[in-house]
């Protein structure tokens, strides 16, 4: 267990300093959730006064979903990474040396968490700056990050899987976009589950984006909605545990 | 007892695809052991199942007394390997490279950047210790990864045509380095499709083609086997088949194996006596009135038991970097 530990860490140092090195991937890992967080609050700003729109303001009601989009679109360079980590021969330096195949896993899922709570707490922190209020304070927002994290890393599972299964980081990242948009808007990130067609509100409740959306958006408006916490939890890992299966399969299959 | 056992060995691709055919050999401590063939012929395949990369089909291979089937974790400890295509991090510095490696060979940080200093040095890349390694030249890279592959000190170093893609110069000073490194004590494995390489580097080779091995010995020896000087006839261009053949039959009486070699248009003959022989072979040759272009004489090359041994000339072809997860799946 320590040793896995110590493997990992070793291993998310390299994950991390190449974040920080990288200087201008670093400023567009930061700079796009920003990015749809301006776009999205300016252009639908006056969806508050919709009636049946139970928000104070619209910004209030976007920040959790730009969390969630943030943490798709970070989930995919995970698997993009894992696909550069293996045609430079990478990945072979890592099963060469005498560690535990689970420390690389470990390693690499460290570093994703890492950079998307990075990712959270920045738009937290401009969303401050636009005005936004936190309900539960900062440990709502720790829990905010925790989550968005945690789910992050379950859908990295996915972008793992495809990018193992195709070998290929462009084709990875287009496939990445194609499931993240409609998953995004199928789900009660842009519109309150009130003011979505039935058809849509009922799709939205089969989407995991949804849960995380909701649970984020209760720290964010009103206060510590356990029931809706858990069910967030809930749903990350049942994901984890579907997209990690499958991520393992592929892992090895790659590497016998 | 040998360092490394190979036994019997066979690997078998998915699709049938036959890449090593039984194989048997084994590597004292000490040597610089190296694998001569072209692509394809089961060099890298080998390479990859005694570092562990790579789960043979059938066979054994023992590295320090340890089966890598059985004990892999055991095996990676004591091999350092350097892949044909070198695997640094750009965006990490040379230091920072070797240190990464050296860590995750279980090193203390402390340790680790001792270590890396010491091979920064041994390597004549400290001046180029804190720059990224995406700025390094070919050489440099090449330098890099060899020094992660000796992070950990290891008894046995696993190098999969390690000048592949190197300028003469940086091949030749490549060579100086191993030729260092085995004086230490580290006893070098290393496969290789350059003659000249296997030559001037390696003190027993094992010529490898289509996944057997075709022959083994120091170069030296397999060089005499052949049976002394060779004395080569080019013909004038444009001659057929037959009209080679018809000079085979004429000068193979010449050759202390009684026939001529062919290949190419050339037909060759080899002799202890190469001096008193060529006066023969001209005459020969001038009373059947053949038009040669050209006449030659020469210590017989690894070239010359390349073709003996496997019936064709040795060929050179260097693979462009190309996907690994292709290659993780399908034989090269």
């Amino acid at each position: 267990m320590m040793r896995t530990f110590r493997e990992s860490v070793v291993l998310w140092g390299r994950l991390m300093r190449k974040i920080v090195r990288v200087k201008l991937l670093l400023f567009f890992a930061l700079f796009q959730p920003l990015l749809f967080l301006l776009l999205f609050s300016q252009v639908f700003n006056r969806l508050d006064q919709l009636p049946g729109f139970a928000y104070d303001s619209y910004l209030q009601f976007l920040v959790p979903s730009i969390i969630a989009l943030t943490a798709l679109n970070s989930a995919f360079q995970s698997g993009i990474g894992m696909v550069t980590d293996i045609e430079d021969g990478l990945l072979d330096k890592f099963l060469i040396a005498p560690i535990r195949r689970s420390s690389i896993l470990f390693g690499k899922v460290m570093a994703d968490a890492t950079r998307m709570a990075m990712q959270a707490l920045v738009i937290v922190g401009v969303s401050l700056l636009m005005g936004a209020r936190f309900e539960t304070g900062v440990l709502g927002v720790g829990m905010m990050i925790v989550l968005a994290a945690c789910f992050g890393i379950a859908w990295a599972g996915l972008s793992n899987v495809i990018a193992l299964r195709t070998g290929n980081g462009e084709l990875t990242m287009m496939i990445g976009i194609l499931i993240t948009f409609p998953v995004l808007f199928l789900s009660t990130s842009f519109m309150p589950s009130a003011l979505l067609p039935s058809w849509l509100d009922t799709v939205a409740t089969f989407n995991p984006i949804t849960y995380i959306v909701e649970a984020v958006r209760a720290l964010v408006n009103t206060g510590w909605d356990w029931d809706a916490i858990g069910k967030a939890f809930g749903v990350t890992a049942g994901l984890a545990v579907v997209t990690f299966t499958a991520a393992t399969a592929a892992f090895r299959k790659v590497i016998s | 007892m040998p360092l490394i056992e190979v036994s019997e060995l066979v690997k078998i691709y998915p699709g049938d695809v036959q890449a090593v055919n039984d194989i048997t050999f084994s590597v004292e401590e000490g040597e610089i052991f190296g694998f001569l063939g072209p692509n394809g012929a089961g060099k890298t395949t080998t390479i990859r199942i005694l570092v562990t990369l790579l789960a043979p089909t059938s066979g054994r291979a023992v590295v320090d007394g340890i089966d890598v089937m059985t004990n892999p974790e055991e095996v990676r400890k004591r091999v350092g390997y350097a892949a044909q295509f070198i695997g640094v991090d750009d965006d990490l510095t040379a230091n920072e490279n070797l240190v990464l490696q050296a860590r995750l060979h279980g090193l203390s940080k402390t340790e680790a950047g001792k270590r890396s200093n010491d091979l920064l040095e041994i390597l004549q890349l400290t001046d180029a210790a804190h720059r990224r390694a995406g700025t390094f030249s070919g050489g440099m890279r090449r330098r890099l990864d060899l020094g992660q592959a000796l992070a950990h000190d290891p008894r046995v170093l696993f190098l999969d045509e390690p000048t592949t893609g190197l300028d003469p110069q940086n091949r030749r000073a490549l060579w100086t380095y191993l030729r260092e490194l085995n004086e230490r004590g580290v006893t070098i494995f290393l496969t290789t499709q350059y003659l000249e390489e296997a030559d001037a580097l390696t003190r027993r080779l094992a010529i490898i083609d289509q996944g057997v091995i075709a022959v083994e010995g120091t170069p030296q020896a397999l060089k005499d086997d052949l049976g002394g000087d060779a004395i080569t006839v080019t013909l004038a261009a444009g001659m057929d088949g037959s009209e080679v053949d018809r000079v085979a039959g004429l000068i193979g009486q010449y050759s202390d194996a009684g026939t001529a070699r062919t290949y190419d248009g050339a037909v060759r003959v080899f002799t202890r006596d190469a001096a008193s022989r060529l006066a023969d072979v001209v005459r020969a040759l001038d009373s059947a009135g053949v038009h040669v272009a050209r006449l030659e004489v020469s210590e017989p090359t690894l070239d010359d038991v390349f073709l003996r041994h496997t019936g064709a000339k040795m060929r050179v072809e260097e693979v462009k970097q190309r996907s690994r997860m292709m290659s993780a799946r399908k034989p090269r």
